[in-house]
């Protein structure tokens, strides 16, 4: 806690990880700061070093990574939605990218690191990763890491933890013939989501060969639903399969939020609800 | 653009673009907290964790010693200069509990959020980091959160010494109630609960307080409405004369009735500046804002009703939980709600009592629509509630119990005189332009496609211009109209502008009057040194009176240039003829005397031929509205209002019932306000209560738990309408002059929000009618919405199980 804090900023991965591994506490990393500055500014956050690492250009860009896409963590929102490569290999991301609230100015600053690292509930970034199985890099003193992404958000309070640097992305490209779904509930267009599903299918002649289902916004971590939603393979899209899914889905969020982004009883039946509407869409796309 | 507009065609009427408003769309607009002065210092506020406690010790020593600090106070320290505040409106005027209120609290918390300390520092983080080092020892209290727990026999009182926990209860009956209910065809109970929500100006409260050491006074850069009533209330609070003070209000970023004065940090900083000897700054924060409450009421209603919808006599209880005693005059608005009963419709038979409740919520100030938004919803649901009861189309149910054109002026059953309307011709109006007829049929069709749509309509009367006897919410107003020797013109008024635009409607009215150019005209306003004594912006009344007051200062002027013309002339006066800025005559063909040879002689030449008038051309006059009344009539009601402006509003909207998620399609407004100065800027405010409407009843709502901790402290948790929640609004104009006012205007910054509000509830429950739901419990969020369907659903299938 500070009133004055330092400011650090790293001009490499290396830099970056061997002054988080110094500071013994209160670092805090800093992309496009839309998570981290409001809290700076309203003094519910006094950190004693801000590390900046806005300017390390290793961990810009979006790049082919054998079947499959690399992405650096200060990619913005902005170009996460529009990126050519993004829009066609994982349209998901794209997608949830594009759902994310605030306008403008937080798509041109906001980074998919940020939005992953910032652990936030209600964030649209997180979900669709999970549905696409995306591994993170992650950068410390001891050198780099792969793990994959629900590892990170498993654990409410540790996350990256302190002296780590998220890097990249990696994800599979969705491979052709597939589907995919993003639905995300919000009361009125300024507010935050009060529940978001992320959906990924493939079809074979019209039967459902795989499926992914990832539920955000409605509980404190993500939930993958995907185990329940596999008792839908080898069957064909139906209002009752609809509702199977909701069902199956809503039973899945035990511990609802409830706040002022929606009572909890209702979160956790829009959790079945957007759940739903994505593995609808998502087969609808496969179709199309 | 339409500001080249000759001045023979006249600017009254025609929407010419706001003077004032360039500045703050360009970026260029100086608000107040944009005002910085050598030696600033900043104050952050300590505020009380709990609703209610008693504070045991309050230990600052932790706070003095951060670098920076210049001053810390406890409510002790605070007491030894400022003893408990005037009140805007005081209660005891009106019989009601006036409770002593401290800026600062001395010995008890009366609510979460109170100001239990502050500190002073250099700048403004190191002011907010040391008042997190003051330590406060407080003995919690059972709170008092909800209003019917604050009635209830043996809860805790919030004032010490009070005997209920209430202001007041005020009665407003008429006729033979017991008569018209035992004679109806049907009794149509509603229960309305209208939630706590507020307005939410984008800027924030600021105060900025220059202890002027050379006159031993202050000069104050605030947001303030009401500048010169705030002005006397500070005198009063710091214990020095009113001439001691000048306050200064610069362009402000909305108001909405929240910057009315009474609020504690008004003294306060000025308190601190003068001990500190330099300015002193607080700036409000978003959290600190929305401790500012209003509008939450509980109505219990009952319309008795004959077979063929006539209404026939009308009975309302309702509490209003108006939270902790506070100086401000938020209370008051629930004296309003009931006022304004029965609103539009002949209805003789009334008995309404109104609670006003004190709780250890934080209190209430005005809001936009000043209780009369809640009148609105209370009979605009309970009038569709009694329509499905009746079988009879809502639209009917209105067009027979509207009081007929042909009434007026109208004595009301609370002694109201309504000045002029035409309330049939307006709902027709609003129903016309959103399309009534294909909107029903859209509607028909997208239920038999089990799709629910749903049409909403709604009438708000909105009594204008108020004057409360007793107060300085006094109703008339003074205007200064100044010439300058080259011709230019300057209007110094006692009203402000909240951003409505009435500097260019007054504007437009003095450049008729003088037969100038629009233009160039400069009105100036919120200086309490510059300005004519007045009494700022609230109840839609600044163009009425401020334009009123101009135009007989304006017209006081051209006659004394028509003499000096003539003089210059050498004609009669009869003679002059004043036509596109210049002074001829027949009797002196040939010569032509401008604007300003006229204006640069009334002050060179006053010892000849200018001598025929009083020097200076300068004028100031009061405008004083009419038909206000105060001595009490037989039944001991007064008349505060002047003008009584009134609209239509409509809504269509489609429920998502999976989700509970509304989208609005289409709003529709028709409005009455007399005579538009300026139809764009009207419809500007029209917009702006629709949008008011919708937030409140879709998403705006300021949360408590079971002990009173507010939980409602950012724009993440309270949301405001954005533009893709915002239909487009058709607006419509049914103009029916006031009979008695200046050009006959009615008033139009305050309307809507009550009418908008009653018409999306409307729309929502025609949409869920065909499954059984009708909500009065409000906000319309999705989440209550889903589980009013549940619900319902529910019913049915045991029902079919049956």
């Amino acid at each position: 806690m500070s009133l004055r804090p330092l400011y650090a900023r790293p001009r490499t991965l290396a830099e970056a990880a061997a002054v988080l591994s110094e500071i013994k506490s209160g670092a805090v990393v800093v992309a496009g700061g839309q998570d981290i500055m409001p809290h700076i500014n309203y003094g519910r956050l006094m950190p004693a070093v801000v590390v900046d690492v806005g300017t390390i250009s290793e961990l810009r860009g979006i790049a082919s990574d054998g079947d499959g896409l690399a992405i650096g963590a200060l990619t913005t929102h902005r170009e996460l939605r529009s990126h050519a490569s993004v829009v066609r290999h994982a349209p998901l991301l794209a997608a949830g990218a594009g759902e994310i609230g605030g306008g403008w100015q937080v798509h041109n600053r906001g980074t998919i690191g940020g939005n992953i690292a910032a652990l936030h509930p209600l964030y649209d970034i997180v979900p669709a990763l999970l549905a696409l199985g995306a591994e993170a890099e992650v950068h410390d003193d001891q050198g780099t890491h792969r793990m994959p992404v629900d590892k990170i958000v498993s654990n409410t309070g540790l996350g990256l933890g302190t002296r780590s640097v998220l890097a990249r992305l990696h994800l599979r490209a969705s491979p052709p013939g597939g589907g995919w779904g993003y639905r995300k509930l919000k009361a009125t267009a300024g507010a935050y989501g009060s529940a978001n599903a992320a959906a990924v299918v493939t079809l074979n002649k019209g039967e459902i060969s795989s499926l992914r289902v990832v539920i955000g916004g409605a509980s404190a971590l993500p939930v993958d639903a995907s185990a329940v939603a596999a008792r839908a393979v080898g069957q064909r899209w139906s209002d009752r399969l609809g509702d199977e899914i909701e069902t199956a889905c809503r039973e899945l969020i035990k511990q609802p939020l409830s706040d002022q982004q929606g009572e909890g009883s209702w979160r956790r039946a829009m959790a079945g609800v957007m759940a739903r509407r994505a593995v609808q869409d998502a087969i609808a796309r496969v179709a199309a | 653009m339409m500001n080249s507009i000759s001045a023979s065609e006249g600017y009254v009427g025609q929407s010419v673009r706001t003077i004032e408003g360039r500045a703050p769309v360009a970026g260029r607009a100086r608000y107040t907290s944009d005002y910085e002065f050598s030696g600033q210092l900043h104050a952050h506020i300590v505020r009380s964790p709990h609703a209610a406690a008693r504070i045991k010790r309050v230990d600052l020593t932790g706070a003095s010693k951060v670098a920076g600090v210049v001053l810390a106070l406890d409510g002790k320290a605070v007491a030894e200069h400022i003893g408990p505040m005037p009140h805007h409106m005081d209660p005891s005027l009106f019989h009601g509990r006036s409770a002593a209120i401290r800026c600062v609290a001395l010995d008890q918390v009366w609510c979460y959020g109170q100001a239990v300390a502050v500190v002073v520092a250099t700048d403004k983080r190191t002011a907010r980091y040391a008042a997190s080092r003051v330590v406060v020892d407080y003995e919690p209290l059972p709170p008092v959160v909800a209003a019917d727990q604050a009635m209830a026999e043996g809860t805790r009182k919030v004032v010490e010494g009070w005997d209920v926990n209430a202001i007041t209860q005020i009665p407003f009956v008429n006729g033979d109630v017991a008569k018209a209910f035992a004679g109806a065809h049907k009794v149509v109970k509603s229960t309305i609960r209208i939630h706590r929500f507020s307005t939410q100006p984008i800027e924030t409260r600021v105060y900025n307080a220059v202890w002027e050491r050379d006159t031993a006074g202050f000069t104050v850069y605030c947001t303030a409405q009401n500048p010169q009533p705030m002005r006397n209330q500070l005198a009063e609070a710091l214990g020095m004369p009113e001439n001691k003070i000048r306050i200064v209000a610069p362009t402000i970023g909305g108001a909405f009735g929240l910057k009315m004065p009474g609020h504690p940090e008004e003294p306060l900083i000025c308190l601190l500046a003068k001990l500190t000897q330099r300015p002193v700054k607080w700036v409000e924060d978003r959290e600190e804002c929305l401790l500012v409450g209003g509008r939450e009421q509980h109505h219990e209603v009952e319309l008795a009703v004959a077979k063929d919808g006539t209404v026939l006599g009308l009975r309302d209880r309702f509490l209003a939980n108006t939270g902790a005693p506070s100086a401000c005059p938020g209370w008051a608005m629930a004296f309003l709600t009931g006022l304004t009963m029965p609103g539009p419709y002949v209805v003789k038979n009334i008995d309404v009592l109104a609670t006003i409740a004190v709780s250890n919520k934080p209190s209430w100030n005005a809001s936009r629509g000043y209780g009369k938004e809640a009148t609105a919803l209370a009979l605009e649901l309970s009038m569709d509630n009694a329509a499905r009861a009746l079988g009879m189309d809502p639209i009917e149910l209105r067009l027979k119990n509207y009081l007929p054109s042909t009434a007026f002026p109208y004595n009301s059953p609370t002694g109201l005189i309504y000045d002029s309307g035409d309330y049939a011709g307006v709902t027709r109006k609003a129903l016309d332009v959103l399309g009534y007829a294909e909107w029903k049929a859209k509607r028909d069709d997208a239920r038999r496609q089990g799709r629910y749509l749903g049409i909403g309509l709604a009438y708000e009367l909105t009594p204008e211009g108020g004057s409360v006897p007793g107060t300085l919410v006094a109703g008339y107003d003074s205007s200064t109209v100044r010439i300058s020797p080259d011709g230019s013109v300057t209007v110094l008024t006692g009203v402000t502008t909240p951003g409505t635009g009435n500097p260019t409607g007054i504007a437009q009215i003095v450049a008729d009057e003088l037969g100038i150019d629009f233009a160039g005209i400069e009105v100036v306003q919120g200086d309490t040194t510059a300005c004519p004594y007045g009494f700022g912006n609230y109840s839609g009344r600044s163009t009425i009176v401020g334009g009123g007051a101009a135009a007989l200062a304006a017209q006081e002027l051209r006659g004394r240039l028509m003499k000096l013309a003539a003089a210059m002339l050498g004609v009669a006066e009869s003679t002059v003829i004043y036509r596109n800025s210049a002074f001829t005559s027949d009797a002196a063909a040939g010569k032509s005397l401008s604007f300003k040879d006229v204006c640069f002689a009334a002050y060179s030449h006053v010892y000849d031929v200018a001598s025929c008038i009083t020097p200076a051309l300068e004028a100031t006059c009061t405008y004083k509205p009419g038909l206000i009344r105060h001595t009490p009539d037989a039944n001991g009601h007064i008349n505060p209002y002047p003008s009584y402006s009134n609209g239509a509003y409509a809504t269509v909207c489609e429920v998502d019932i999976d989700t509970g998620v509304i989208t609005l399609l289409k709003c529709a407004v028709a409005h009455d306000c007399g005579r538009p100065i300026n139809p764009r800027l009207v419809e500007g405010q029209a917009c702006g209560a629709v949008a008011f409407g919708i937030g409140g009843m879709l998403s705006e709502e300021i949360c408590s738990d079971a002990e009173g901790h507010q939980l409602t402290r950012s724009f993440m948790d309270y949301v405001m309408p954005r533009a893709r929640d915002v239909p487009e609004i058709a607006v419509a104009h049914h103009d029916v002059p006031n009979p008695v006012s200046y050009k006959g205007m009615k008033g139009a910054g305050e309307a809507g929000v009550g009418g908008s509000a009653a018409a999306v509830v409307n729309a929502v429950n025609d949409a869920l009618a065909p499954l059984g739901v009708c909500i009065n419990d409000l906000p319309l969020t999705p989440d209550r919405v889903w589980a009013a369907i549940q619900a319902a659903r529910r019913v049915s299938r045991r029902e079919a199980a049956e």
